[in-house]
């Protein structure tokens, strides 16, 4: 579903990204791996559209992705801080997404407050509309940035260090929770982190990147059987 | 070209729009706005030939305008610095009835007119004036004189002494004074050892700033200065006596003297500033 | 306001300072604004009322509303895009372009006007052809408005730029991933970013627009009734000896100012944070 060919990205003089290859197959849920500065979220933000590359493309459903602005690709994305809008209440972050659609494909306003009610019954977060992002716990405020990224009914969704933030009992029940909404939604998912155990409890598939390459590729069981694909 | 977006401190590829649009809009504006308007007045100043110039800027009641407007704007800033830094020091350190208040007043030359604030002061320093009438038994007389000037630039200039300080007065680490004090040092030693070292570059930051203002101050001044020429005539005074003379070039070579002196202290003030921050980051590193 | 913080002085002496600081505030601040109101009532609330409404004040009053209305919505449009530009971008003479924002600041007012009396008076080199053509800058309203334009310019941008550059982009990205367009980003997730700065910016921007001399006095011709601002007016009739009537037009500039600092306050109080009117300073950028 997503291919990537040959992608390749320096900051001035320093190679970030070099020559990665990968194809990730509709409906799985890829963990990518690695220390800070092995280019994890430089790879998942030219995903998104946030960056270009410099060399190399990306296949989106068969469709080149290279040049096509972020907002145009549907792809859901949850920040390392949220990056809530801090004025907004919850009920229009989650809205933001189908407010800014154009006319003809915009709901309308009956129909956007029945999927933010539904999205906010989803992330467990009920009630809670009304409020301000600042008014809420670091759990809640992660399960807002999801909620809002799913309410663009996105193909793919992209979480950048999701849980890193937070304590170790709200990062632990989110895991899970984040495992069962992927297998009732189903939707491609691609995270970063650094925590190795995180990788491998979650994903069904993980891509170690070191200093800009992939080093292994495998599913969890292959990688703590030893064994794996090393490109 | 490469244009990037600042993202925590390291440059990545820009996704973010409106570069273009918001940079030509900018680059139209000052430039029809600014850079035009300037280069002319410095392009009208070159039409002088070098003995013009030389008359013009070495002539006696030119050279004595810029030691008014400069001796007076210097005079006025180290007058500030004391009165500032008490002014600042009360505000953050204690507590008292009527300080918002306080505080309030001193954006208020800030925010009056500067003709307002030189009839003012001009009505309050004249010998019977609320002002003028306590000191003329002294036979101190500041309206209508150098001393005026300094009075004027004394109430323009003092805001920033106190704006500059304040801040950094308000973000000194309390537990490095609380630590002096266990230790047995008394008042005296604590100002000088622990509050003073950053505090020195805010004051300076606050003069030059409070000195930069105060040598192309214009409305605050020319109602209490006298005006006389080469005794209490300043150079924005002056610069306008020569268009009224229509003497164009003149007018514009003194200005664009007066632009040169600006730039100058611009720079100034930008090294101080960036001082004043350094010191206030050395500040947390305690 | 801050806690009380002592470094061991007596209570005397913090009193004594106190004191101090109360008198010099007295002295240096207060009085001024004290005498402008004690003068312009020294001939009684009518003839104040009659000064304010006389032709040629109201003239004043009407051009200086006149020039601010202008003048205050394209420095906000300007400092918007230049804040935009220059906080979220690197770009080569950057750093120049913020200085030539902040120029204006520093240069002394009386030169802010001589530049356009050059460009466009009848020996400038623009003027010429303008005049030829019926179009008259310099001594009408043109002339006013660009004077007051380049006094304001940077007020806007400043307020704006330093708190654009510290928030950040990720808004703006998320912004962009939910699929908002260019303008929608900036109205509903930029805009509602920097409001309080925004405003704070048009408040100081509109203060000076109001008050502005030095400049206006070189472009105006002080014709009396057609181009005369307020302040303008106040120094007209002072050199008359019209004092009540100086002031009386000083007094209503005076309460202008007073109403620029409540808002200041009032802003301050909704915001939550520290701002201050002294922030002429030239904004450091911090990396």
């Amino acid at each position: 579903m997503i291919r990537i060919s040959e992608l390749s990205k320096c900051f001035g003089a320093t190679p970030v990204l070099e020559r990665i290859s990968l194809d990730i197959a509709a409906g799985s849920f890829v963990a990518l791996l690695g220390a800070s500065g092995s280019g994890k979220t430089t790879l998942l933000r030219i995903i998104a559209g946030l960056e270009q590359a410099d060399r190399g493309s990306i296949e989106i459903d068969g469709v080149p992705a290279t040049g096509l602005p972020p907002g145009a690709r549907r792809i859901g994305f949850v920040f390392q801080s949220y990056a809530l809008f801090a004025p907004m209440s919850v009920f229009e972050n989650i809205a933001f997404g189908l407010r800014v659609r154009p006319r003809r494909l915009r709901p309308r306003e009956v129909e956007i407050r029945d999927r933010v009610e539904r999205l906010l019954a989803l992330v467990r977060l009920e009630g809670l509309g009304a409020r301000l992002p600042a008014q809420l716990s670091g759990g809640q405020r992660q399960r807002v940035a999801l909620a809002r990224a799913l309410a663009i009914e996105p193909r793919i969704l992209l979480l950048d260090e999701p849980f890193g933030a937070l304590d170790r009992e709200v990062r632990d029940e989110l895991r899970v929770w984040l495992k069962q909404l992927h297998a009732e939604l189903g939707i491609t998912t691609l995270f970063v982190t650094h925590d190795q155990e995180e990788a491998l409890s979650l994903a069904n598939r993980v891509v170690i990147l070191d200093r800009g390459q992939v080093v292994l590729d495998a599913s969890p069981t292959e990688m703590m059987q030893g064994q794996g694909h090393r490109p | 070209m490469t244009v990037g977006t600042l993202r925590g401190g390291a440059t990545h590829g820009s996704a973010l729009p409106g570069l273009r649009l918001t940079l030509t809009c900018t680059l139209v504006y000052l430039g029809l706005l600014v850079v035009l308007p300037l280069a002319g007045l410095v392009t009208k100043a070159a039409t002088l030939d070098w003995p013009a110039v030389l008359a013009t800027l070495g002539n006696f009641r030119t050279l004595a305008a810029f030691r008014v407007s400069f001796g007076a704007a210097a005079a006025a800033a180290l007058i500030d610095m004391p009165l500032g830094l008490l002014l600042a020091w009360t505000l953050t350190r204690y507590r008292f009835p009527g300080q918002r208040l306080l505080d309030a007043l001193i954006d208020l030359p800030f925010a009056l007119p500067t003709a307002v604030a030189g009839i003012a002061l001009a009505t309050l320093y004249v010998p019977d004036g609320w002002i003028g009438r306590l000191l003329a038994p002294f036979g101190i007389e500041l309206a209508f004189s150098p001393g005026g000037i300094v009075v004027a630039l004394t109430f323009v200039g003092l805001p920033f002494i106190v704006r500059t300080v304040q801040p950094v007065l308000a973000a000194l680490d309390r537990e490095a004074e609380e630590a002096a004090l266990t230790l047995g040092a008394g008042p005296f030693a604590i100002l000088r050892r622990v509050i003073a070292p950053p505090l020195i570059p805010a004051v300076l930051t606050g003069v030059a700033l409070a000195f930069a203002r105060g040598v192309g101050e214009y409305g605050s001044v020319i109602f209490i200065a006298g005006n006389r020429p080469a005794i209490s005539e300043i150079v924005p005074l002056l610069i306008i006596v020569k268009l009224e003379q229509f003497d164009y070039p003149g007018a514009a070579l003194l200005g664009a003297a007066m632009l040169l002196a600006s730039l100058l202290l611009l720079l100034a003030i930008n090294v101080l500033q960036r001082w004043t921050v350094a010191g206030q980051e050395g500040a947390y590193a305690g | 306001m801050p806690a009380e913080r002592s470094i061991g002085e007596p209570v005397a002496v913090r009193a004594a300072v106190v004191l101090a600081a109360v008198a010099v505030a007295a002295v240096m601040l207060l009085a001024p604004l004290l005498v402008v109101f004690s003068e312009a009532l020294a001939k009684g609330g009518s003839f104040l009322l009659t000064s304010l409404t006389d032709p040629d004040a109201l003239a004043a009053i009407e051009l200086t509303l006149l020039v601010t209305a202008i003048v205050v919505p394209l420095n906000t449009v300007f400092g918007l895009a230049a804040a935009w530009s220059v906080s979220h971008f690197r770009f080569p003479g950057r750093q120049l372009l913020i200085t030539l924002i902040e120029l204006p600041f520093s240069v002394s007012p009386v030169v802010s006007g001589m530049v356009y009396v050059l460009m466009f008076g009848l020996q400038g080199w623009a003027g010429g052809w303008l005049i030829e053509h019926g179009v008259k800058v310099i001594f009408a309203l043109p002339g006013i408005v660009l004077a007051t334009l380049f006094v304001t310019l940077p007020f806007v941008a400043r307020q704006v730029a330093p708190l654009m550059q510290a928030r950040g982009i990720e808004e703006e990205e998320a912004a962009l991933t939910l699929g908002a367009n260019g303008w929608q980003m900036f109205r509903r997730v930029s805009l509602l970013k920097v409001r309080w700065a925004l405003l704070y910016g048009i408040l100081l921007c509109n203060a000076r627009s109001l008050g502005e001399f030095g400049a206006v006095s070189v472009v105006s011709g002080h014709i009396r009734g057609v181009t005369n601002t307020m302040p303008l007016h106040v120094e007209i009739l002072y050199n008359e000896y019209n004092i009540a009537a100086a002031f009386g037009m000083a007094a209503l500039l005076a309460c202008m100012a007073i109403a620029t600092i409540g808002a200041r306050l009032a802003l301050e109080w909704r915001h939550h944070r520290s701002i201050s009117l002294g922030s002429e300073a030239v904004w450091v950028d911090r990396r």
